[in-house]
């Protein structure tokens, strides 16, 4: 099974989690599965197509969620693009840089998401950022390590 | 080489910058249009995902109802669990109000409380005393039946002895009539239980009665219902004692003692009716065996409250009526909003118009004076 398809499978599988897990728990503070999916793709591809699989993994979200149509697509088109251009500067099979990888992306997609969005006052805003995306950005951090760990056979390849 | 690295980073910049550009469109975009664009999304590209996470939501809105569910099926264990007693309540007070139709006179309700104390376990402390029209020797019953006697009379409570007492005794006869005995209860002295000891002796059959002194010529079949005979001056004719168990071989050899199963448990009884020994003298049988629905009974109570209330009515408009004569004769204005009340009464001056109080409504007509026991009547040799 080529490498494309394998990462293609767990991106499909992150992206099913990602609309099964959350709805199930309702925790104010979830794993992102969309943003783990991303970063693991984004980091085995070319920044604009990373930018492209944000694009269009932010749309199929902002169309479940239309309210704030967009923001998931701009937000995820960013954090994608930046996570592969990232890649190349420090990535590595460090487990702590894995972890910050994933926090700072997730974090990173909260906040574009909330400014595009414009959906909170300010004082929601900066409770939402200061508090409940850094804890939502450690979660997403520890599941993200579990998903590498789990299916690292899968993603053993060298970076493009 | 630098030049197709440096080429493909523009490329890649320039699909973020459109990425970017396209989905801050799609964020300023007029709500009808977004909707629609994310509609088309939801019916193709989407719906995979869209039915998934509506299985999601339905399989946590499942969880969440199971947990309501099993909340409410709990706390309806709990009230099914207290519905018996309340079922049991229900059943006595329903009884205690249809007997209260049929006397309709000279008895008093009370609740009885158990007693706890080393030798209180067969008297009752009823709630009534002389105050709610209770006497001493009064009669207690149930709807059932027999529950014992008033053995003691404070002003605002009473104690009475249950049939299980060793001093209980009612003269007693069988349904028909035709056989006289005295009940007695039963201190279980086959299996040693000394008269003196009784009070604490628990033997199975402690909670039975004895029919005594029957006429040896009297046989009675096991299941004949016994009732109070009238005689003693204590119940009236007609209250359900208890049934016939069989009989009791005993040494007397000119007369049978029988086993009766009591008509009233006392571990049921918790509120009774005090007879006024007034009723000593009637016939009540009726009362306790003529067919008669509950809700007929409060439908009569329930008449007989309205009929107090316009009695109260007719009370106050006699009083305002005699307020306004008197302040007719004293040339006085009395304002009808203070007549309602003593507070009226308590406006005119005392000096000038001495205002008797009104005779208070009697609480029961259990008050009336007590008629004379049965003792001076020529009584009927059992």
């Amino acid at each position: 099974m080529s490498k494309l398809l394998r990462t293609a499978m767990l991106f499909a599988l992150l992206l099913a989690l990602h609309f099964t897990v959350r709805p199930l728990l309702q925790w104010r503070v979830a794993p992102d599965f969309l943003v783990i999916a991303v970063l693991l793709a984004a980091v085995r591809v070319r920044p604009g197509v990373a930018a492209l699989i944000g694009f269009f993994t932010g749309l199929m979200a902002d169309a479940l969620s239309p309210a704030a149509f967009g923001a998931a697509a701009f937000s995820l088109s960013v954090v994608g693009f930046g996570a592969s251009w990232l890649k190349a500067v420090f990535f590595s099979d460090n487990v702590v840089l894995h972890a910050f990888f994933f926090f700072v992306g997730k974090w990173a997609f909260d906040i574009l998401f909330l400014i595009v969005a414009r959906q909170h006052d300010i004082f929601e805003l900066m409770t939402q950022v200061v508090l409940w995306s850094p804890l939502a950005a450690a979660l997403t951090a520890v599941t993200g390590l579990l998903v590498l760990m789990l299916f690292r056979g899968m993603l053993e390849a060298s970076p493009t | 080489m630098a030049r197709a690295v440096r080429s493909g980073s523009r490329v890649d910049i320039a699909i973020l910058i459109v990425c970017g550009l396209l989905a801050l469109l799609g964020a300023v975009m007029p709500l009808p249009t977004r909707d629609a664009i994310a509609g088309a999304l939801q019916r193709t590209l989407a719906a995979p995902l869209l039915s998934l996470q509506k299985r999601s939501e339905r399989a946590r809105s499942a969880f969440v109802e199971r947990d309501r569910l099993t909340a409410s099926v709990d706390s309806l264990a709990l009230r099914v669990t207290a519905l018996a007693q309340l079922e049991a309540e229900n059943e006595r007070l329903r009884g205690l109000l249809v007997l209260g139709s049929r006397l309709g006179r000279n008895f008093v309700t009370a609740d009885a409380l158990h007693g706890q104390g080393l030798g209180d376990k067969h008297t009752l402390l009823l709630t009534v005393g002389a105050e709610g029209g209770v006497k001493a020797r009064s009669a207690v019953v149930t709807p059932d039946g027999v529950v014992g006697t008033v053995a003691a009379v404070n002003p605002s409570t009473s104690v009475a002895i249950m049939w299980s007492h060793p001093d209980f005794r009612v003269s007693a006869m069988s349904a028909d009539g035709t056989t006289f005995g005295i009940i007695a209860p039963h201190l279980g002295g086959d299996s040693g239980c000394e008269e003196e000891d009784a009070l604490d002796c628990a033997e199975p059959d402690r909670f039975l009665l004895e029919l005594r002194g029957v006429a040896f010529r009297d046989a009675l079949k096991p299941g004949t219902q016994i009732l109070s005979s009238g005689l003693g001056g204590v119940f009236p004719r007609g209250v359900a004692v208890g049934t016939v168990i069989g009989e009791l071989k005993t040494p007397e050899p000119w007369s049978r003692t029988y086993m009766v199963r009591p008509a009233v448990r006392p571990q049921d009884v918790s509120n009774v009716i005090v007879l006024d020994p007034a009723w000593t003298t009637q016939n009540v049988a009726s009362h306790w065996s003529s067919p008669q629905s509950a809700d007929s009974a409060v439908r009569m109570i329930v008449g007989a409250g309205d009929s107090l209330r316009r009695q109260a009515a007719a009370a106050v408009a006699a009083r305002q009526r005699a307020l306004d004569s008197i302040a007719a004769a004293l040339a006085t204005p009395v304002a009808p909003a203070l007549l309602p009340g003593d507070t009226a009464a308590r406006r005119i001056p005392q000096a000038t118009v001495p205002i008797r109080p009104m005779p208070r409504a009697r609480p029961d007509t259990a008050r009336r004076p007590p008629a004379r026991r049965d003792t001076t009547r020529p009584r009927p040799s059992p």
